[in-house]
Formats: structure tokens, sequence, C-alpha cells
């Protein structure tokens, strides 16, 4: 390839690629805003993903039953109180 | 015009899977064998000491681990760690003579003195300083537990209906009556 | 083709500068709310789209480079100093990164596919992967920048344009070699990705947890690139440098070791802010580091800060990078004060005896590994300006410091897996460590019984000390883990009525993550014996003529002849020993000496012959004729267990891609239980998204 033909090859791409750059695309993605109840669905996944383990845990023996119910209390507490604040949200 | 020959550990990586399991077995008698298997005392000096000593060439490699071709370094300096051993030398005099004679850079380690000592203690300080840090994280968090809210939620209280439902579905949705 | 790849940089450059440039601003209008004339979302779009185009535009000046090196186009000075007519072609691949120039494209080139990749997923989340694919293309300017003006990999050669060029370095010309680079680059680059997600998360103040989730793949993915590229520089050192050892505290190879360090640490205490919203300031800055030591891995063995038998192109470079080291360090430092409010912690730990205190530990013991590593690499530095002499910190310094940091570090890679996360008291679960402390004491005596002492000669050795204690705990290690799936495995086997091997694959695929990691540390065990079998390393030295025979171990090498051969690229000559046990011929084995004809000088190269079986690698050495005599001299290791070091690499890869795959959701894996058995499956399935 000659300097001439390679910097015709660069031309190309340079006008390829602004094009693909600035075509006027109107169906980009929008930057939604996460909203709360997004972000408490999140917290509800992970908080079940924590005491699904500790019921597994438990029962491979790793808990003693004294500490597994009061764990268990708190993360279903915990839990509890962010499903409520979930309901709250969908009913509004 | 030839090709290189085959190397024999190419060959032979396809079969090492194969009795992986047997020789693990093995292994433990393999290394017995490896340690029976004593050098001289002179000869592991100059091993010892080649291990704690840098080959001056530029190649950043150790004396005892220099292995490339017509060094222009390496049989001096093992030359004279030789003629060190012979003459009856402290590991530390040969050290200290080495460093008079090739300069600092010749021991593969910082020295135990001066500034070169803080190359030493740095890390263990460090990791110190780091532990008790951490015991100390540890201890502060242990000291306000997590959830002053530490009543244990049952079935049977005074939960409302709404509540109680909720912890239902908890329970069932993850499983704590034993599903998976 | 110069011409096209000069051209098509400046076009990358200014794709890059102009993604940065409109997606910081976008964002900010975004932020603040700011009315303008064009909509901010639009502009971002296009910025996303830029760097797509970026990604085309970097490829096309790669792909020139690698076009040139084929075509043997030496008008471009970096084709004449990196390849020759005579370069097999899967090295002619290896000129793209066997110097300066061609190296900084490559990450650029790679750095353009992870962005590629990231700004193809973006509907995942829009606004977090706008602002990771700004900084992303911050990052690429840097290197663009550098590439443009700094290291033209396409500058000309000014004079006559020779026949031939000077050649690759023959260190370099070795298969291992066309991979290790590449894997190594994929890893420090793939760390910008986690890097920019964070910073992107902490300056959007990114509610929740969920931008760890997504970039999990990616971390996971890196560090095992990384993994990958240490262990093969470890195997090519060991096949080609010829010194029986793997691994010799280099600057450069500890450069690639700090990230890996950091990195690993970061993988680790992530999972405690994904769980439980923990850690976040301290794994904002994890990352952070890994990120920066990534780029002093990259300004160490390209800006030559250190003397390294790596430093194979070397030149003035380092002020870009200290520069932009600064910069970053900067901004990191910035966002995290402005933003800190955002990082509060949600919970803290209950208990010393649970899995986030072991996470805390290992974070400590990974760490304090990395510091001494950098310490010992930058002390000379440091001594030379002190006191004003240089002194060496080598492999006796690392070797007492850093191994029994490593112990301990194993040692937690079985205790972490027995504890479970949140409290729990250390009596509940003293059951769990029965059967490992009784593998740890049986080691030792089995050790004791055949031999493995600490001692050598009546003298105490701290060698053979530590290779019994990894001995010990390795094996310990081992059986707690795998006890940890039996475990599991029960609790399914006994729910499913399934047998016990179907309930681990079952268990295994339930959480990906966690058993695949619990594979890795298997992985980790096995390396590190591996490792510890180097306290019992042998080796003979001696001239050796025709019929001449050596013995090692349990091998007697007799020599049968001495060959000399010739091609294009190099002269070789080879000894031809035939191996014998017992009086029977094993193999046969032909270690070699090689002349390249261009690029290495004078200096001949080292062809290793390994042959190796899972008890040791018997490992001989062509050292060359002793002038004196004219006999060849030949030197030969026996290296114990250096075959689990690669083995135990296959295991953590295992481990990392099973991690990687995604777990059964709870639903699928609800289904797989007999129906007799199944528990309310409809709310299973709706529990399980």
């Amino acid at each position: 390839m000659t300097e001439t033909e390679g910097l015709i090859a660069g031309l190309l791409l340079l006008f390829a690629l602004v094009v693909y750059t600035f075509w006027p695309e109107n169906a980009f993605a929008s930057q939604k805003e996460k909203t709360r109840l997004d972000f408490l669905l999140e917290r509800k996944e992970q908080l079940y993903e924590n005491l699904r383990d500790l019921n597994f845990e438990h029962r491979a023996g790793k808990y003693p039953e004294e500490d597994f119910q009061t764990q268990r209390a708190l993360l279903e507490k915990e839990t509890a109180d962010l499903l409520a604040e979930i309901d709250r949200l969908q009913q509004a | 015009m030839l090709t290189a020959p085959p190397r024999s550990g190419r060959i032979n990586s396809g079969s090492i899977n194969s009795v992986w399991i047997k020789a693990a077995q093995a292994a433990l008698l393999a290394i017995a064998v490896c340690f029976s298997l004593g050098a001289s005392d002179s000869g592991s000096r100059i091993d010892s000491l080649g291990h704690r000593l840098m080959c001056t060439c530029g190649c950043a490699q150790l004396l005892g681990e220099c292995d490339h071709y017509g060094c222009p370094s390496r049989s001096d300096e093992l030359a004279t760690l030789s003629s060190a051993i012979a003459s009856g030398q402290s590991d530390q005099q040969i050290m200290d003579s080495f460093a008079a004679k090739y300069g600092v850079t010749v021991l593969a380690a910082p020295r135990t003195q001066g500034f070169d000592l803080v190359a030493w203690i740095a890390p263990f300080a460090v990791f110190a300083a780091a532990l008790l840090g951490t015991i100390l994280l540890v201890r502060r968090w242990s000291g306000k537990p997590d959830a002053q809210a530490a009543t244990p939620v049952s079935r049977d209280t005074s939960l409302s209906p709404q509540e109680r439902e909720r912890l239902e579905q908890i329970r069932r949705e993850t499983g704590a009556e034993g599903g998976l | 083709m110069a011409a096209l790849g000069s051209f098509a940089l400046l076009i990358a450059l200014a794709l890059a500068a102009y993604n940065l440039l409109a997606g910081t601003i976008a964002l900010r209008l975004i932020a603040t709310g700011t009315p303008a004339r064009i909509s901010p979302e639009r502009l971002a779009d296009t910025a996303r789209r830029a760097g797509i185009a970026g990604f085309y535009a970097v490829t096309a000046a790669a792909f020139a480079l690698v076009w040139s090196a084929f075509a043997n186009d030496f008008s471009i000075t970096y084709i004449v100093e990196h390849s020759n007519r005579a370069l097999p072609a899967p090295y002619k691949f290896a000129a793209l990164w066997s110097g300066q120039e061609g190296s900084l494209l490559l990450w650029a080139w790679l750095l353009g596919t992870y962005g590629f990749v990231l700004r193809l997923r973006h509907k995942t989340d829009v606004k977090l992967y706008a602002y990771a694919g700004t900084i992303l293309a911050g990052i690429q300017v840097f290197f663009l920048l550098i590439l443009n003006f700094a290291a033209p990999p396409f500058a000309l050669l000014k004079g006559t344009i020779p026949d031939d060029g000077n050649g690759l370095n023959p260190l370099l010309q070795y298969p291992e070699m066309v991979i290790h680079p590449p894997m190594l680059y994929l890893g420090y680059v793939g760390f910008s990705v986690p890097f920019a997600f964070a910073l992107g998360a902490l300056m959007m103040r990114y509610p929740g947890e969920k931008w760890i989730h997504i970039t999990r793949a990616w971390t996971m993915a890196t560090w095992l690139f990384l993994t990958c590229g240490i262990f093969l520089g470890m195997r090519w050192a060991y096949a080609v440098l010829g010194w029986g050892g793997y691994w010799g505290w280099d600057p450069v190879e500890n450069a690639s070791f700090m990230p890996w360090l950091t990195g690993t640490a970061f993988l680790h205490s992530v999972m405690m802010q994904e769980r439980r919203g923990m850690m976040k300031s301290w794994n904002v800055w994890l990352i952070f580091s890994t990120f920066l030591l990534t780029m002093l891995g990259t300004l160490l063995t390209r800006a030559g800060l250190v003397s390294s038998v790596h430093a194979f192109a070397q030149s003035s470079i380092g002020t870009w990078f200290y520069v932009f080291m600064g910069i970053v360090l900067a901004i990191c430092i910035f966002t995290y004060i402005y933003q800190r409010g955002h990082l509060k912690t949600e919970h803290h730990l209950e208990s010393l005896v649970s899995r986030e205190s072991s996470f805390l530990f290992n974070n400590l013991v990974l760490l304090t590994a990395c510091f001494v590593i950098l310490w010992g690499t930058l002390f000379p530095i440091l001594s030379e300006y002190v006191q004003g002499t240089k002194v060496t910190v080598g492999a006796p310094f690392y070797n007492r410091v850093a191994i029994p940091i490593g112990l301990f570090l194993l040692f937690l890679t079985g205790v972490g897996p027995l504890l479970p996360w949140r409290a729990t008291s250390f009596k509940s679960i003293r059951r769990n460590f029965v059967l490992p402390v009784i593998a740890l004491w049986a080691t030792v005596i089995v050790c004791l019984a055949v031999g493995v002492r600490p001692w050598v000669n009546g003298a105490f050795s701290s060698g053979n000390f530590y290779a019994l204690v990894a001995f010990a705990v390795g094996v310990a290690v081992f059986v707690a883990v795998l006890s940890e799936f039996l475990r599991g495995a029960h609790v399914i086997a006994r729910q499913t009525g399934r047998n016990l091997l179907s309930a681990t694959w079952l268990l295994t695929r339930r959480n990906t993550r966690r058993y695949g990691g619990y594979i890795v540390h298997i992985g980790v065990v096995v390396v590190v014996l591996g490792l510890a079998g180097s306290a019992f390393n042998r080796n003979v030295e001696s001239e050796m003529g025709v019929h001449d025979a050596m013995h090692i171990g349990p091998y007697t090498l007799e020599c049968t002849g001495f060959t000399q051969d010739s091609n294009a690229n190099y002269d070789s000559e080879y000894a031809i020993l035939n191996v014998t046990k017992g009086g029977k011929t094993l193999f046969q084995m032909t270690p070699e000496k090689r002349a390249y004809h261009l690029g290495g000088g004078d200096q001949p190269q080292t062809m290793v012959a390994i042959h190796s079986v899972p008890m040791w690698d018997l490992y001989v050495v062509y050292e060359g004729m002793n002038p004196d005599t004219g006999q060849p001299i030949i030197k030969a290791f026996l290296n114990p267990l250096v075959g689990w070091i690669w083995a135990g690499l296959v295991i953590m890869v295992l481990g990392t891609l099973i991690a990687l795959a995604p777990s059964l959701s709870p639903a699928t894996a609800a289904l797989r239980v007999p129906v007799a058995r199944q528990v309310a499956p409809e709310v299973a399935l709706k529990g399980g998204d």
C-alpha cells in the first residue's frame, strides 16, 4: 500500500466513523433515573439471597440454633420492613 | 536444513494428567528421595552463599542461578567465593569482603544495619500496624451492634395480620421450611 | 500501511477525546439539570458511539502494524527493530507487543475492545454505563496521546530502507511468549473496567450495590487473565531462562503480582459490600489502587524505572505515566472526598468468628504482601535517595518476608470457607475444624516420617521448615474445602434424594460463585504444594563427553552425542542424552543452545529439555562448551512437584470459569427437586427471579 492509498483508506475510515458517530439517531436509550422502588427491589433480592443462604448454612450445621434464630429474626425484620415500603410504593 | 528435534518435555506433557492421581501418593516418597540426596559441605556453602549474592554482570540474577553463556563476572565471583570458603572465612566475613570488592549491590538482600535495616523492619511494622488497626476496627464495630432492633420476630407475638402475612411470605420464598 | 496506521491513531484520539468531552458535558448537564439546546441524552449517545467508532479506529491501527510485520515493511522503524524476514509467522504477531510502541498500541486496542463490549451492553444501566464509558475514554485519551506524540509505532525510518530487519529478541521467540503478554495485558487493561464503574458509581452517587453485580463478571474475567498471564510468565521463565526456577522476584514480575494481590483482595471484600453494604470506602480504594498499580506495572515494564531483565524496550515515556497517575490519583481523591457521604456503611461486623472478619484478615494479609513487594521494588530507589548508594533487594529478602505471609494467607483460604456469614460463636463450628486439624497433624507426621524435616545435617533450614508447614497447611485447607462441599451436598442429598455426587453438582450450580471460588482455593493449594517442592531442588553440573554419564536422583543421564543444526532463523547445537533408571532406558532428552542470526547479538539462547512427571521435573540445560577443554557442560536439575504449579493453575482456571457461569435461579433449582418433596413450587418460582 502506498502512502497515498493509505491516506485515502484513512479518509474513508474517518468518513465512515464520523457518519456512524453523528448519525441522527432518535432511538437512543434514555438515562432514566433509578427509582426508590427499583432500588428496594434490588435490595429485596439481596436480602432474600442472604436469608436463603442463612437457612441453607443452618441446615448444613454451621449455626447453633440460638445464633440462627437471632440472625434470622434480624434479617427477616429488615426484609419485612423493606417489603412494607415496597407495598406502600407500589400502591401509591 | 534440519528442523530442531522434538523436545522430550513436550512429548510427555500429554501423559502427565493420566498418572496424576497415582503420583499424588508417590509425591511424598519422591520428596524423601530428593531430600536424601545430600550435597557435600563446601559445595552446599557455595550454593547457599551463591544464593545470597548477585551476579555483577548486570543480568539481575543471583550468582548461584546465573546461567548465561560466557558471563563475564560469574566465574570470577565464584573463584573468589570458593577461595574465601577454603581460607576458612565465616559467612559474614565473606559477605563483607564481597561488598568491599564489588560494591553493596552484590549483596542480594539489604544488610541488617544502618538504613538498610529499615527495609527489613518496615514490612513487619506495617503488618503489625495493620493487624492492630483491624483488631481495633473489629472491636469498635462489635461495640455498637448492628441492630438495637434485635427483637426476635416470631409468628405468635403481637404482629398485625399484614406483618404476619409478610413474614410468612418471606419464609416461603426463601426456603426456610426446607425447600432449596 | 504506515500512513493508514498513523491516520487511524489520530482518528482514534479525536474520537476518544470527543467521547470524553461530550460525555462529561452531557453527564454534567443531566446531573445539574441545566437546560441546553441539544438534548444531553442525545449528546451522551453520540459520545458512546464515538467510543465504539474509536475501537474500530484503534483496530485499524493494530491491523496496520501486524500487516506491516507480515509484509516485511522495513520502512517502519518499529518493524525493522522487532522483526525480520525469516521470523516465523506467530512471532510476527508477537512483534506487536515486543517493543514499547507496539505494546502501548496493544494496551490501547485491548482497552478499546473492553470499551466496545461495555458500550454495546449499555442498556443494562444506561446512566452508569455512560459514566463508566466516559471514564474509560479518559484513559484511552492518555494512551492515544502517547501513541500519537511520544511513542508512535508507525514512525518511518530515516535514510535508506534496509533489506531485512533486526529480528525479534530471541528470548521472546517461544510459544508461551505469544500468549503471555496479551494475557497479562488483558489482565492489566481489564482492571480499568471495574475501576471505571467504581469511580462512575461514586461520581453519580449510584444507589445500591447493583453496580458490583454488573461488574462482577468483568472483574473475575480480568483476574483470570491476569492469573494466567502471571503463570504463563513463570512458565516462560522456567523453560527459557534456564536457571531452573520460575520466579525470581524481578521488578517486572513483582509489578504484575501487585495488582493481582489487590485485585484478589477486592474480589473478596466486595462481597461484603454486595451482601451487607459494608466496607464501601475500602473497596473503592482497593479498586483505585489496583488500577494505579496496573499503571505502575506498565510504567515499570516500559519506562525502566528499575533494572530488570524484562525491560525489553525503554524510553522516556515515564514522565507521561507519572503525570497521568498523578491526575488519576487527584481525581480519585477529589471524588472520594466530595462524595464520601455516599459511602456510609449500613452494617457492622457482629463477631470475630464470621466470614466477614475472615475477609478482613484476608485483605489485611493480601495488602501487606502487596506493600512488601512494592517496598522491596522501590527500596533501592529510596536507599539511593537517602544514603546515596543503591542496594539490591533480591530473592533472599522476599523469600524471608513474603513466604510467612503467604503461608498465613494459605491458612486463611481454608479457614474462610468454614466460617458462615454474620455472627457465630466459635464453639458452634468447632466440629467443622476437627477434620482439617487432624489432616494437618497427620501430614506433619507423615512428612517427618518420610524425611521432610525442618533441619538439614543437624542445622535448622527455613526452606525445609516452610515446605513442611506448606504441605501440612495445604492438606488441611484441602480437607476443609472438601468438607465444605460435602456438608452442603449432604443437605441437598437429604432433601432431594440424590446421590452425593449429583448433589455436589447441584450444590455447585446453585451457587457457582461460592463453590467455583472454593475450587479456586483448591487450585491455590495445589500451586502452593508445587511451590513448596522447590525447597528440595537439586542440581548437578559437569562436563560431559560422548558416553559420559551423570547421576541425579534415580536417573542416569548418558551422553550419546552432540549435533548441530541450522535454519534461516538460527543455528543450534544440542546434546543427545539417554535417560535411564535402574538400568532401564526411559527416554531421550535434547537440551539445546541456539544462536539466532539476528536480534540476539552474540548471546546464545538456552532451550531447556524438560521431562515432567507429577513427582518432579527432570530439567536439563546445555550450558555450552568449556573454552579450555572443548567439552560441553551439562547442568541437570531435579525439581520436585513443579508440574503441580501448572496443574494448580488449570484448577484455578476451572474454578473461575465455574464462578463466572450464572447460578441456577432458586426457581430452577426448586424444579429439580422431585415433585413429592417439592415445597410450594409456585411460590418458589415467584421468589426466584
